[in-house]
């Protein structure tokens, strides 16, 4: 995956971070103010009128940061302060998750969001990727079935075993040589399915990649930071402590470069398996168009034909989905759907989708993948997911 | 009663005083002005008499028109109505005396000639004005103290002032009072009637509203430290063909610790001036409306009241820091030699000068007199130094740092990084200010062409870091 700079671009880089420090310097000691504009770039928009051009991946507008309004100036605070550690790990040639920026200065940036956003507001000023400014995304995403590749001299042998879960490298980049034998992509919400399939053995009976995103969280880790979470969900797999955390499937940016990547070299289709709920539209959407927060680099991060599989709100009826397992949409549930219908990209390119998110509005129901096995454990690895892909090849 | 008389005497007194005055300035020579009040302890009530003596210019007899002083005010007596004139001007051969009588509204019946005196081929001018009150004249001695002190704040080198208080025949009971322009430190005989103003102010400052005779130690340090703005603006009135110009100077100065000693420190009220046509005058309603209208906000200062005491005029802020003092001198004049002109400069020419008063203190003072939107910018200032210096200096391209620290004017080798981001602070600060003079018409963003759609932070933007936030545990 190229990104936008090569990374053997270092010193160019360091190169622009000079030129800029170079620029505001003068700026300041010719008594003129330092203007830093930063393009704006947005996936979606909730503009009824649907003449938005979100589509496209050139920037719509652009901020001009002075020190005339505080919170430009604080964002070019931030920014500086983020600047200066990225021209200190570049110069060392060492890397720094985001995480680890925070914690640089937790007094300051008083937020994770906070350097999140100057990290992106230096990608956008470069033109360049996370990665090329050392910051390695922390991942949590597991890969199985039919797929061989290298990341950083070490071999990563799927295909030898098909049923176990290997993790998605993080320096994405530095994957080469995939190979694969597969007919499509699998990427399953929860890491519960992905569970689920691995003991279904699904990649023997089925040619296919399958990707998630790691749900499991180190219990102690969770004990001894947080204290404000409602959903608990528990099930112990009896693998240490480990507890899986309900509803926690979005895709980290790793995860999603990894699957652009393999789209780009192997040219499959893909397909997803969310809830069927807000929450998990809400995954399938970024999947496909990408996030916001990310918007800038969205290239690199989308799968632009990516293929909602299930669960649709209409599947409850095909499938006898119990009732008991119809939970009812809450409030906010509803909320969300109703923004999501707003936005621009399922008017222009996906009304079919659209139409399932209507439907799950008017039922006013939710349920999990998982409800689909109720009547037979394997449901989803025998039936379901093999028949749903037979019919979408055999489609128009 | 007896108040309401000597605010009569009083307002007489002064006009007189301020006529004299005026003709010291517009003669081009050094002038006298003395003023002599003599009480007789003789009778009771006491008489005092008063003569005021300038060496200006001749008078003109006109300006004895316009006065006008009752001889009783509610039955009580104040004066005979008499005024004693004697005048000269440089090219008369005589010295001409005339008794005037304010009281006679027939014109020709006011004033009565006198036998002239000759001047025997002497060439010069001046002014003797003598009248007679009853009553103390210990009242009148603070208003002309006032006077002359104020006046002082116009700064006009040519005239000096004096005022002897007598009370009987000896010595011991005669005080007297001198008043000049200090000309030795300022060049005021050359100086513009602006320059003159800001240096008579700030000594009047300095002095405790000339008070003393010298700089007040326990509450200020030094002139230079003296923050002084000055403003000025014409104002062309084409019907009448009068133009008019008002000046106006700031003064602010940051008191010393040692101020709480000085019995004459003020409470941190600003005190206002205002001269009209080289005169102290009691500070009009339009220029009180216009103090009580201006955009003090965008300076971070809070008006809290505009406190009017018989044309004083003192200004109260709200939050005021301590040790720290404003005072305020308006002049408005003719720009010609208009003696009857009676009208002001109105409130927007005077909010105008007031306005480039202050903007020029800013200009003068980086980081000064900031509105609070550009101060809690400028809370960010340290930070943001740091963070240049830091990119700077953690640069393992010497030829860059060197590049970056010669454009801020230091040589690479004896430098300091104290030094550099404290460079790059009043920098930053200097930039705030004058962001915040510049006109706002190029900060106005174009409208939007298209419809900018809200667009919705989706909930889960914090998901994608809650998974990060997770993850790194694990390593």
């Amino acid at each position: 995956m190229e990104g936008k700079i090569s990374s053997s671009e270092d010193t160019n880089l360091l190169q622009r971070i000079k030129e800029f420090t170079r620029s505001v310097v003068e700026d300041l000691a010719e008594g003129r103010s330092p203007k830093i504009s930063i393009n704006r770039f947005r996936n979606y928009c909730m503009n009824p009128e649907s003449d938005c051009f979100c589509s496209s991946d050139k920037p719509k507008g652009q901020d001009i940061l002075t020190l005339k309004r505080e919170p430009q100036t604080y964002r070019i605070d931030m920014l500086l302060r983020v600047m200066l550690i990225f021209q200190q790990l570049l110069q060392e040639n060492r890397h720094a998750s985001k995480r680890d920026i925070y914690y640089m200065h937790p007094s300051a940036f008083k937020a994770q969001s906070v350097v999140d956003r100057a990290i992106g507001d230096i990608c956008i000023l470069f033109q360049c990727s996370r990665y090329n400014l050392n910051v390695v995304s922390v991942g949590n995403g597991l890969v199985m079935g039919w797929l061989k590749f290298r990341e950083a001299g070490r071999k990563f042998d799927c295909l030898n075993s098909l049923n176990t879960a290997f993790p998605v490298p993080v320096l994405v980049e530095e994957v080469e040589d995939i190979v694969s034998l597969a007919e499509y992509i699998l990427v399953v919400e929860k890491e519960t399915v992905f569970q689920r399939l691995a003991n279904d053995m699904f990649c023997k009976m089925n040619r296919c990649i399958v990707i998630t995103v790691s749900t499991a969280v180190d219990l102690f880790f969770l004990i001894s930071v947080l204290t404000s979470f409602a959903f608990l969900s528990s099930n112990f797999f009896g693998k240490g402590m480990i507890v899986f955390w309900q509803g926690r499937g979005y895709p980290d940016v790793s995860t999603r470069r990894f699957l652009r990547l393999l789209i780009e070299k192997l040219q499959l289709p893909v397909h997803c398996l969310v809830d069927c709920d807000p929450y998990g539209f809400e995954i399938l959407a970024t999947y496909r168009f990408g996030s916001m927060q990310m918007a800038y680099d969205i290239e690199s991060l989308r799968a632009p034909d990516m293929k909602w599989l299930g669960a649709f709100p209409s599947d409850s009826e095909i499938y006898n989905v119990p009732k008991q397992c119809l939970l009812p949409l809450t409030e906010e549930d509803k909320k969300r759907t109703e923004a999501l219908l707003l936005r621009c990209y399922l008017k222009r390119e996906l009304p079919q989708w659209r139409l399932e998110l209507e439907t799950m509005l008017e039922r006013g129901v939710k349920f999990e993948i998982e409800a689909l096995s109720v009547h037979s454990l394997s449901f989803l690895s025998e039936v379901y997911i093999p028949s749903k892909i037979r019919r979408d090849l055999n489609s128009p | 009663m007896a108040m309401e008389i000597t605010a009569v005497a009083q307002k007489l007194l002064l006009q007189l005083v301020s006529s004299a005055f005026q003709r010291c300035r517009l003669s081009e020579d050094l002038c006298r002005l003395s003023v002599l009040l003599d009480q007789s302890t003789a009778t009771d009530p006491p008489i005092t008499s008063i003569s005021i003596a300038d060496t200006g210019i001749g008078c003109i007899l006109e300006q004895f028109q316009d006065l006008r002083c009752p001889r009783d005010f509610n039955g009580a007596k104040i004066w005979d109505g008499l005024l004693s004139v004697k005048t000269t001007c440089f090219t008369d051969d005589e010295v001409y005396f005339y008794h005037i009588n304010l009281d006679e509204y027939i014109s020709n019946k006011r004033l009565k000639r006198q036998p002239s005196q000759s001047k025997n081929g002497v060439k010069f001018s001046g002014t003797e004005v003598s009248l007679s009150v009853f009553g103390s004249m210990d009242v009148l001695v603070a208003p002309i103290l006032g006077f002359f002190q104020k006046i002082l704040v116009l700064h006009i080198p040519n005239v000096t002032m004096d005022l002897m208080v007598k009370q009987g025949a000896s010595p011991g009971t005669q005080t007297q009072y001198f008043f000049a322009v200090n000309a030795e430190k300022t060049p005021c005989f050359t100086a513009s009637n602006l320059e003159r103003l800001k240096f008579g102010l700030e000594d009047y400052v300095l002095r405790h509203e000339n008070c003393l005779a010298t700089m007040c130690d326990h509450c200020f340090s030094e002139r230079e430290h003296l923050k002084v703005g000055n403003g000025t603006i014409c104002h062309e009135d084409k019907h009448k063909r009068v133009g008019g110009t008002v000046e106006v100077v700031i003064v602010i100065s940051d008191l010393l610790e040692t101020t709480q000693h000085c019995s004459r420190s003020c409470d941190g009220k600003t005190k206002v001036l205002y001269f009209d046509n080289f005169s102290p005058s009691p500070v009009p309603h339009f220029v009180l409306s216009a103090l009580k209208k201006m955009d003090w906000k965008s300076y971070g200062l809070i008006l809290a009241n505009v406190n009017d005491q018989d044309g004083h005029v003192f200004l109260e802020w709200e939050n005021f820091p301590s040790f720290v003092q404003i005072e305020i001198a308006l002049h408005w004049y003719h720009n010609q030699h208009a003696t009857r002109q009676k009208n002001g400069p109105g409130i927007n020419l005077v909010k105008k000068g007031i306005k480039n008063a202050l903007d020029d203190l800013k200009a003068k003072h980086e980081g000064f007199l900031l509105s609070s939107h550009a101060r809690k910018i400028c809370s960010y200032v340290p930070d943001l130094a740091r963070s240049i210096a830091g990119l700077i200096f953690s640069s393992t391209d010497l030829d860059f740092q060197g590049d970056c620290l010669s454009v801020l004017g230091f040589q690479p080798q004896e430098v300091e990084r104290e030094a550099v981001e404290d460079c790059i602070q009043r920098k930053i600060v200097t930039v705030i200010g004058m962001n915040e003079r510049k006109p706002q018409k190029d900060q106005e963003a174009a409208p939007f062409l298209f419809f900018d759609g809200n667009s919705e932070t989706s909930y889960f933007e914090e998901e994608e870091v809650e998974g990060e936030y997770y993850s790194t545990s694990l390593e």
